[in-house]
């Protein structure tokens, strides 16, 4: 399905901490790239620093060196055409589920009529209809997330970023919430154009992903990108499917 | 207290009827009610104003603190000197800005009197603010900067709604504060002469001038009434409010503490319908904020250069203060120590050592009483519900207000061997810690996990095997947060525990670090040095003390039970 031009370019990052004076490497020159109309996963053992690419590419933290371009220049964090979509869910707990959404739209200074058509959008297209006026914590875990998906679209972002955006839900609702995303990012009507998301389980990324970028263990290095040409929807019990698995796993242990 | 709402109508009703045939019958007591009724308005207006102010500038200050590192670093060691400074140090810088400036004008006296109540209240909410914000977690920040939610929005929409929590329990914890020293604050007195204002406080220490045990009574009543009625109206709904705000506790986290303050509204009835017609009335005030905060917002967007400026201003401000406060400190210190000291200023290791001793006595006799009556009240819902109440009523009268009676009840205890004061003193301070501790242990034996006390049950853990096993470490870190807050208390409790006048007699310790700090500024004479050298050496002790002894302990008792301390 990789037919889009490349959006994202990742161009031999290295991140280091100082710690005790000693220099602690987390990422070791990572180069890929994200093409448009792609669904790339990052996957990677606890701790090899996917969190932290992550955090780089939306422009959340600098890469110590290597530079990191979306469509040809330097990505801010502000930056609407990247958006995110946080583990925690990251609600504020004051605001009701449409203040949530319209958060990104207040801060861009978006005409009030406009925030509210594009809010009611949104959670529609996640399935909040009727909980337009609840709290956070009124919520279940897979409704949070929800929330935290229309919070991120809401902003027309052309590469939606997500770090183990399902990791904290049950088996059942992480699994709808995967075919929705898969929905959500199909429909051409509706962005994203890209997704880049994170995780640490290989079963979640072939079943989901066109490419997977394979990291080693601490400090993070691209073990392998793997292009998963598998016809959607996916069947598990496929040997294709467990193959893929199979081959990844055996590229990270 | 199921009172029902019947009753209560049938109480104010005939409440309402007495006090009526009681005006037509004694006019002098209608007369003498109306002048306490507006005193205790008057008092509650000063303590209000200057809770404004310390609203104001305990968001101003923690913010800053707490989002620029660089500030935060010297804005946090001052504010914990000037936590550690009595309010008496104040009342000099009060009289210089506020008295004199102003000619003895009754204006500046007000101003010096609400300064002096800020001064009892604004610290601990700035740390408040301060704690709230370094504890906001990283991916709230994260999102709000992947949203570009910056500067005014983020404030409006982050870092003050985080803040409330904190700010409404240390808003409690103010007025309590506030309340204690508002004796000491609306009577100022130094060397030979009073400035006061009409107040419950002032009308409180007159009475104890005058030796009148009547209208000190009275005085504690009106302002026990006050308290009570602030809690219920204000307070209560506030905190329930606040709830709302709070982060939300991740599965396996640490067992949420309701604040103490909280804990202690709970018995109070609840007058849902004056609440809905209060509330009914404040709804167009938050509407008229979102619509007052719309127009800032799009001014905020439009005139940039103007808020940056305002900020310049702002820092400059701070500087100028900075630099004049540093420079007073640098001369003040220099004229100490460039020519003899006072006399009495030798007097001071001795009278810090016997104020250590002074207080840890009262500690340990709090700590005696409160952790197994806590432990009971805990365990048993009858105590709790007949007990609470009247612990509340008794808690909420400050101190400074008993002081004929404790004087009393020192005479007549040791009069005869010419103890009184000290056991005056002693009492004062045991008043000013306990409930803290009282109040935090119960919180923290009530948090235990209903699962844990039937675990211990079924395991047939008694006795000292269950104290030890299931209900000290369980509140260890209720017990660390009182016992902090007590201390600091009685530190500040000092300077009206160790000199204590009333009727025309003065009370005071044979040493005392509180008693040079009163001594020096009450009794007529050149004392400012001795002022000085004794708030320093004060200061000193109060700061050693959080450094090496509570410190260390809060951070080994965080690893090891996993808490927050406030
Ligand atoms: N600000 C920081 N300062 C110092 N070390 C850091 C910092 N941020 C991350 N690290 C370290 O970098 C390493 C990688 O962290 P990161 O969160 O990116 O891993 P991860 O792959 O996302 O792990 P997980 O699967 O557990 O989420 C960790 O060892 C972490 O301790
Ligand atoms: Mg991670």
């Amino acid at each position: 399905m990789t037919d889009g031009h490349p959006i994202l370019e990742i161009d031999h990052v290295s991140r280091s901490y100082a710690e005790n004076g000693k220099e602690f490497r987390v990422l070791e020159d990572i180069s890929f790239q994200v093409h448009d109309r792609d669904f790339t996963c990052i996957v990677g053992p606890s701790g090899c620093g996917k969190s932290t690419l992550l955090r780089e590419i939306v422009g959340l933290d600098r890469p110590t060196s290597g530079r990191i371009l979306f469509d040809g220049e330097p990505v801010r964090a502000e930056d609407t055409r990247v958006s995110m979509v946080f583990q925690s869910f990251a609600l504020f707990p004051w605001l009701t589920v449409t203040q949530n959404v319209q958060l990104g739209l207040e801060a861009h200074k978006v005409p009030e009529e406009e925030r509210q058509s594009k809010a009611k959008k949104y959670i529609e297209a996640v399935g909040l209809a009727g909980f337009e006026n609840a709290y956070p914590r009124e919520l279940s875990g897979g409704m949070k997330q929800r929330v935290g998906i229309a919070r991120a679209l809401v902003m027309d972002p052309l590469l939606l970023c997500m770090d183990e955006p399902f990791s904290a839900l049950d088996a059942l609702t992480a699994q709808n919430l995967r075919d929705e995303i898969l929905a959500l990012w199909t429909n051409p009507d509706l962005p994203p154009s890209a997704v880049l998301m994170v995780t640490h389980s290989i079963d979640e990324a072939v079943y989901l992903a066109d490419r997977v970028v394979a990291l080693s263990a601490r400090p993070g290095r691209i073990v392998k990108v793997e292009q998963i040409d598998l016809p959607r929807p996916r069947n598990r019990k496929e040997p294709e499917f467990y193959g893929w698995v199979d081959e990844i796993y055996s590229l990270i242990v | 207290m199921a009172v029902g709402r019947k009753e209560l109508r049938a109480l104010a009703v005939a409440l309402i009827a007495l006090a009526v045939v009681a005006a037509v019958l004694v006019p002098s007591a209608a007369f003498t009610a109306g002048y306490l009724a507006l005193i205790a308005f008057f008092s509650t207006v000063r303590m209000t104003l200057a809770f404004l102010l310390s609203l104001v500038f305990a968001i101003a200050y923690g913010t800053a603190a707490a989002t620029n590192k660089r500030a935060g670093e010297f804005l946090i060691p001052i504010l914990d000197i000037l936590q550690s400074v009595p309010i008496l140090a104040f009342f000099p810088p009060a009289l210089l800005f506020f008295v004199y400036s102003f000619n003895g004008n009754v204006i500046g006296v007000e101003f010096a009197v609400i300064f002096l109540i800020f001064t009892s209240m604004s610290w601990n909410m700035a740390f408040g603010v301060y704690e709230a914000l370094t504890t906001l977690p990283a991916d709230l920040r994260e999102a709000a900067t992947v949203f570009g939610v910056r500067d005014w929005l983020r404030f409006r929409r982050l870092f003050f709604p985080a803040t409330i929590p904190k700010l409404v329990y240390n808003s409690m914890l103010s007025w309590t504060v506030g309340w204690f020293y508002l004796v000491a604050s609306e009577a100022i007195t130094t060397g030979a002469f009073t400035r006061e204002r009409p107040g419950l406080g002032s009308f409180i220490y007159d009475a104890g001038q005058r030796g009148d045990l009547a209208s000190i009574v009275v005085g504690i009543g009106v302002l026990a009434i006050v308290v009570l009625l602030l809690d219920t109206f204000l307070w209560r709904p506030l905190s329930v409010w606040s709830e709302r705000f709070r982060m939300e506790q991740t599965a396996g986290g640490p067992v949420s503490r309701m604040p103490w303050g909280y804990e202690r509204l709970r018995w109070l009835p609840r007058f849902p319908r004056i609440r809905r017609w209060i509330a009914a009335r404040l709804a167009p005030l938050a509407h008229g904020w979102n619509r007052a905060a719309t127009p800032l917002d799009r001014f905020y967007v439009s005139h940039p250069r103007v808020i940056r400026s305002v900020r310049w201003l702002d820092l400059s401000m701070f500087l100028v203060i900075l630099a004049s406060v540093v420079v007073t400190g640098v001369v003040g210190i220099a004229a100490i120590f460039l020519s003899p000291l006072p006399s009495l200023a030798s007097e001071i290791p001795v009278a810090v050592l016997a104020s250590l001793g002074r207080l840890v006595l009262a500690y340990l006799v709090a700590l005696g009483w409160t952790v197994p009556v806590a432990a009971w009240v805990a365990h048993n819902e009858r105590a709790s519900r007949l007990i609470t109440p009247v612990l509340e009523v008794v808690a909420s009268i400050p101190a400074t207000a008993l002081f004929p009676l404790i004087i009393a009840f020192s005479v007549l205890a040791v009069g005869a061997f010419g103890l009184e004061a000290e056991l005056a003193a002693f009492l004062v301070s045991l008043f000013a810690m306990q409930w803290y501790l009282l109040f935090n242990l119960i919180a923290g034996m009530r948090s235990l996990p209903g699962d844990m006390r039937e675990a211990a049950k079924v395991f047939g853990l008694r006795g000292w095997t269950y104290w030890k096993r299931v209900l000290l470490p369980a509140m260890t870190p209720s017990l660390l947060t009182g016992s902090i807050t007590a201390w600091g208390a009685g530190w500040n409790a000092l300077i009206v525990a160790e000199y204590i006048s009333y009727a025309g007699h003065v009370y005071q310790v044979g040493a005392g670090i509180g008693y040079l700090i009163a001594y020096a500024t009450y009794t007529p004479g050149d004392h400012g040095r001795l002022l000085l050298l004794s708030v320093l050496a004060l200061v000193l002790v109060v700061l050693a003390m959080n450094k090496l002894l509570w410190r260390p302990i809060i951070r080994r008792a965080s690893d090891r039970f996993r808490i927050e301390i406030q």
